[in-house]
């Protein structure tokens, strides 16, 4: 249950970005979330409910926009969609690959509205 | 009517109370907190020339074990400490104080891995100015202490031949964040036909062509070899570090007088 951390961090930065833009209601909060972190989507959202709960994000809508992993092969250079975790060069079969996204944990954006 | 918490809006009355929306881009790390808490712990760290390893793997897989053994074959000069992760009981760190090597428990409670500020907070219990090698014992688990940078300079991850060749393909995103693998309790491998080597070997190949994987068992001290080495080699590197650190603040701080 990391995401009960994670939902911290999210909830400390909203209440920060909240009182500084004052902003008094939350309708939406769009976060990227790389499959590399191993997040739960639905944990993510049952765990913001829970925690927006009397706050200005209450009833908030929490996106969550999942981003696929992709490598580059070191070798050939190519750039490749990483399927079920087989880091593997589709172009040369070569196993020596970077990372360029799948990583990422962070907010996007959030929509705020009078409510 | 929101049933939940009576806040009125739902997805049919939404667009009515949404007219003022508007969007404020953020782009911040949700784990920024944690992250800068483990900065600060690596500095500490660099600053003393502590090389830190963070070890992890699922309940049962042999950590504490590992631990006892190396504790008994590093190279006597070797100045060791040892911060143990559970969810309860100071078993771990007694087991290891037993070798007379300085040890700080942490229990988490509920968390199912140790986070920076929870390791910061042991550091507090240790005296680091005698320490070359720090072993972190995460909490036994092999999803949740993958997303939490606690300051270690390498990542180990144990797989013992008790739990399937198939773990490093079930848990991927672990193998990923590994810089060495260990394959433990091998001397149990006789009496596990189900349990093949190689088939582990190329599960994790498939998910990191280039992490080292050394099969070992604590019990009889088989393998071990290789383990050792790479903790000796990379204590001495940060050892070099730090020295080469505090020598060029040293010039700089001449060349300012």
């Amino acid at each position: 249950m990391h995401e009960t951390a994670i939902v911290e961090g999210l909830m400390r930065i909203l209440e920060e970005q909240a009182a500084q833009h004052r902003v008094t209601r939350i309708l939406s909060v769009t976060v990227k979330v790389g499959r590399l972190r191993a997040v739960e989507p639905q944990q993510l959202i049952a765990c913001f409910e829970m925690f927006a709960e009397g706050t200005v994000a209450e009833c908030a809508r929490l996106v969550i926009d999942s981003m696929p992993v992709r490598a580059r092969c070191k070798a050939c250079k190519m750039e490749f969609e990483v399927p079920r975790f087989r880091f593997e060069c589709p172009g040369c079969a070569g196993g020596d690959v970077a990372v360029i996204q799948g990583q990422e944990l962070y907010i996007e954006s959030f929509e705020a509205g009078s409510g | 009517m929101c049933d939940n918490c009576g806040c009125s809006i739902t997805d049919a009355n939404r667009h009515l109370v949404e007219n003022d929306r508007h969007t404020i881009q953020v782009l911040e790390d949700l784990l920024h907190e944690n992250d800068q808490q483990a900065d600060h712990n690596r500095s500490h760290f660099d600053e003393l020339g502590i090389f830190a390893v963070n070890i992890m793997s699922g309940p049962g897989s042999g950590k504490t074990s590992l631990l006892e053994a190396t504790i008994h074959a590093l190279p006597p000069g070797l100045r060791l400490a040892v911060i143990e992760g559970d969810l309860e009981t100071e078993n771990d760190a007694e087991r290891i104080r037993r070798h007379g090597v300085p040890a700080v428990q942490i229990t988490t409670g509920m968390a199912c891995h140790l986070d920076a500020h929870m390791v910061h907070k042991a550091l507090d219990q240790i005296n680091l100015k005698a320490v070359d090698i720090l072993f972190i014992e995460n909490v036994g688990n092999l999803v949740c202490p993958a997303s939490f940078d606690i300051g270690q300079h390498s990542n180990v991850l144990l797989l013992s031949v008790t739990e399937g060749d198939d773990k490093p393909a079930k848990y991927p995103v672990m193998v990923r964040a590994a810089d060495q693998m260990l394959i433990t309790k091998i001397d149990l491998l006789p009496y596990i036909e189900e349990f093949s080597v190689d088939r582990a070997r190329a599960a994790v190949r498939d998910i990191r062509s280039d992490l080292p994987v050394t099969e070992v068992s604590a019990k009889t001290g088989h393998g071990l070899e290789p383990w050792l080495e790479w903790l000796t080699a990379m204590s001495a590197m940060r050892r070099t570090m730090a020295r080469r650190q505090r020598r060029s603040h040293d010039y700089v701080a001449r060349q300012a007088r």
